[in-house]
């Protein structure tokens, strides 16, 4: 009897997928605790009346409902969001090509300069950086200062007219295109260097070797990139929440800071959990729709 | 298949982030709330707050610069003379400082003491939040006997004595007295609307300073309510019977814009608002983004004034009304309160003793956050106060006391959401995105709607 039970136990611990199991405990146990209760709990709210101060009641739809027929600021957010989203987005991708592109040849320097544009997507984010962005926008700021030595003197708030302060915050976004250049780099390199040669021979410029070879084989990266970049762009929340909180006139109300408004500031915190929900869908959707996009352009053949 | 599983997985796994945002407090929650609903707070002293015979207290406070440091001083004193107590002591500005305290709530982590807002008391005490400290009053560790029952009362929730009214603190518009002595403008006490709007006409012709009035936020609406005997925060409806009244407060800010007078809003979208340090009347670099005054209560004078450069003296005088009498009120501007969270609820309701009635605390703390309730003590600390309190103390005694109104009801749930959506439309009035007659509809609609559902509750 103790035999077998030792046995088993042994072969418990030998088996390879014990170990799996094991090594995996620390995501899992985190994933679950962190991520999966949380995110439970939060459907639950998301069906109830609450205030944080005191306990959920449940209203059922309620919260849904109100959102899309009851709350003009909430399509407000839902429209600067997406606009924010569609808009920094391509622009990131584009820069961050070609910034690869010029960096794909390598010169002593060409080390540095990786490092160097890939540093923003490490501190771009951070609350630090946020601040460094609004002081330079300021209307007292370093923007300005430099205009006014060019001959342009002018006082203008970049933050404070509704035309322009959304565009300094997708200013910060594109800026922090480092990660995806790096995963163009990467890509850019795997590109046979064959097909180029031939395409040389046969008499095709650099433009053409451009469309006709790098894009069609960088499309699988280039859509990696767009679903990652795409969802980073929707749950976006420190920019606006350090530099402009919404403001002016809710013009650079991000979703999630909307979210986070309605959750502690208003304290309708079942409405605001309601709300991570429907991101949660549209995120989905989104994600959805260029999924079934892929298949018109993007290359996965072989070589 | 496959592709449609790593979308999911993709969407799921970033989306999460986002969902479980609304809710990360909860993680904890669950064990914590058992933790607390199983002791009794005032049995569990040497449990987790306190470490082989230390007791750790935490105290968080909203405030400025100048607060901030004062009131660390007082916390040293105060351990100092306390071995085996050490104060944790945590700040934030205003509105941070609630959303601080709802999610702190939630995960049963209130700090010990905390200081509390007129505005919010009855939500927390509703809520099971606050500890009663009547027991603590009537044992004697609690000592409040130098302050008069007003103000004691405007602790009670209920039957219990929920928070200890510390100071109160009258409405001040603070300004620019060096400018306007400059240029040979005088204010004073009491003026009309009309007399304000000259003053506001006069030192924008001849300096190009602006006018900040009272920008996002509903001070300056709520005072001069009163002078209709309107109250703004009913329970379940706004205390104004048409929107009219609320469109002559609009009106203030389009004459503004009309004339030129009124700061532009701009300047506001790069400002913490609310803090003294970023307050437009000291902090700007050109007339035309700061303002000659700033409509905030009379205690924040010597936060201003430290926040202000050098050479700038800054005076006050009442906020302009048409019936000065009906319209100032001193505020009770700062409770202390014990909360259930607290496992040392015994020593934090002696901090609060000592922040009521030790002198050598008082003369740290001065009259930072308004006049003392403690009137002995108030009389005890006269010779240790800068000219910015000594000036907010005349101003209350000589200006407001004798021509004053009993303060509006604490506000009831909903008003904090209301009040934003106040500032919003001031920020769009400002903006020109809306006219005077909208905007008042639109707070009158909205306003009694979220006050209503904030009732049912």
């Amino acid at each position: 009897m103790a035999k077998t039970k030792r046995t088993i136990g042994h072969s418990l611990l030998t088996k390879e997928s014990s170990a799996g199991v094991l090594f995996t405990l620390p995501f899992t146990v985190g994933f679950l605790m962190f991520m999966i209760v949380p995110m439970g709990i939060s459907l639950y709210y998301s069906f109830c009346e609450y205030n944080i101060l005191s306990e959920p009641k449940f209203i059922g739809l309620d919260n849904f409902i109100k959102m899309f027929t009851d709350d003009a600021i909430y399509m407000t957010s839902l429209k600067v969001t997406f606009f924010f989203a569609f808009v920094s987005v391509p622009i990131r991708l584009v820069f961050a090509l070609i910034v690869a592109l010029i960096l794909l040849r390598t010169t002593k320097v060409t080390g540095f300069y990786r490092a160097a544009y890939y540093l923003p997507s490490i501190i771009g984010g951070s609350v630090a950086v946020a601040i460094l962005w609004k002081r330079m926008f300021a209307i007292d700021g370093v923007v300005n200062a430099l205009l006014g030595k060019i001959g342009i003197e002018t006082s203008f708030s970049w933050l404070g007219d509704k035309r322009t302060a959304i565009w300094v915050l997708i200013l910060l976004s594109v800026w922090q295109f480092g990660s995806s250049m790096l995963i163009f780099l990467s890509a850019l390199k795997q590109i046979p260097s064959n097909l180029y040669e031939s395409a040389r021979v046969d008499g095709a410029g650099k433009i053409a070797q451009f469309f006709k070879i790098t894009l069609p084989l960088l499309t699988p990266t280039i859509f990696f990139n767009l679903v990652m970049q795409m969802i980073n762009g929707f749950l976006a929340f420190t920019q606006s929440m350090i530099i402009t909180q919404g403001k002016p006139l809710n013009s650079t109300l991000f979703y999630a800071v909307y979210v986070y408004q309605q959750s502690f500031e208003f304290y309708n915190t079942g409405y605001g959990a309601a709300m991570a929900w429907v991101m949660l869908a549209l995120i989905g959707a989104v994600t959805g729709i260029l999924f079934a996009t892929k298949k018109f352009w993007v290359y996965e053949g072989g070589l | 298949m496959r592709k449609v599983l790593a979308m999911l997985l993709i969407g799921s796994v970033f989306c999460g982030m986002m969902a479980g945002c609304g809710s990360s407090e909860r993680a904890g929650d669950e064990q914590s709330a058992s933790g607390t609903k199983g002791t009794d707070t005032e049995e569990s002293g040497s449990e987790e707050g306190s470490t082989g015979g230390e007791t750790n207290l935490t105290f968080a406070w909203w405030g400025n610069q100048t607060r901030n440091e004062m009131t660390q001083g007082a916390i040293d004193l105060y351990v100092s003379e306390n071995p085996g107590v050490t104060i944790d002591g945590q700040f934030a500005e205003f509105n941070d400082y609630w959303n601080k305290m709802a999610t702190s709530s939630a995960g049963h982590t209130l700090p010990d003491i905390i200081q509390m807002d007129y505005g919010y008391i009855e939500q927390y005490a509703n809520n099971d939040l606050l500890l009663d400290l009547t027991p603590y009053i009537e044992d004697g560790t609690l000592n409040v006997s130098d302050i008069d029952e007003k103000n004691l009362n405007v602790g009670k929730v209920g039957d219990g004595i929920y928070g200890i009214c510390l100071t109160v603190s009258p409405p001040a518009l603070t300004y620019n007295k060096t400018l306007l002595d400059e240029n040979g403008i005088t204010v004073k006490n009491n003026m009309s609307m009309e007399e304000f709007f000259d003053v506001c006409r006069e030192v924008y012709e001849k300096t190009g300073y602006k006018t900040n009035i009272s920008y996002g936020n509903d001070v300056y609406l709520t005072y001069l309510l009163r002078a209709n005997d309107e109250v703004l925060y009913e329970k379940g409806k706004l205390g104004v019977k048409s929107p009219e009244s609320l469109q002559k407060y609009f009106e203030i800010y389009e004459l503004g814009l009309e004339e030129g007078w009124l700061l532009d809003p701009g300047v506001f979208a790069e400002r913490t608002l609310g803090s003294m340090e970023q307050d437009a009347m000291v902090y700007g670099n050109s007339p035309e983004t700061m303002s000659w005054c700033s409509f905030i209560w009379a205690n924040q004078l010597s936060a201003i004034q430290n926040a202000a450069p050098e050479g700038m003296e800054l005076d006050m005088v009442t906020y302009p009304s048409p019936d000065p009498e009906k319209c100032n009120f001193l505020k009770p501007s700062q409770l202390f309160c014990v909360t259930v969270d607290s496992k040392n609820s015994e020593e934090a309701v002696k901090f609060i003793d000592f922040l009521v009635n030790s002198q050598e605390c008082n003369e740290i703390l001065l009259c930072e956050r308004g006049i003392l309730t403690n009137t002995k003590m108030g009389e005890a600390i006269i010779p240790k106060l800068s000219d910015a309190d000594k000036k907010a103390i005349e101003f209350t005694n000589n200006v407001i006391i004798p021509t004053s109104s009993q303060v509006n009801p604490a506000p009831p749930e909903g008003s904090s959401e209301v009040s934003s959506l106040i500032g919003k439309m001031i920020e769009r009035g400002c903006y020109q995105e809306i006219s005077a007659e909208d905007a008042a509809q639109e707070i009158f609609d909205q306003g009694n709607e979220i006050m209503a559902a904030n009732a049912d509750k």
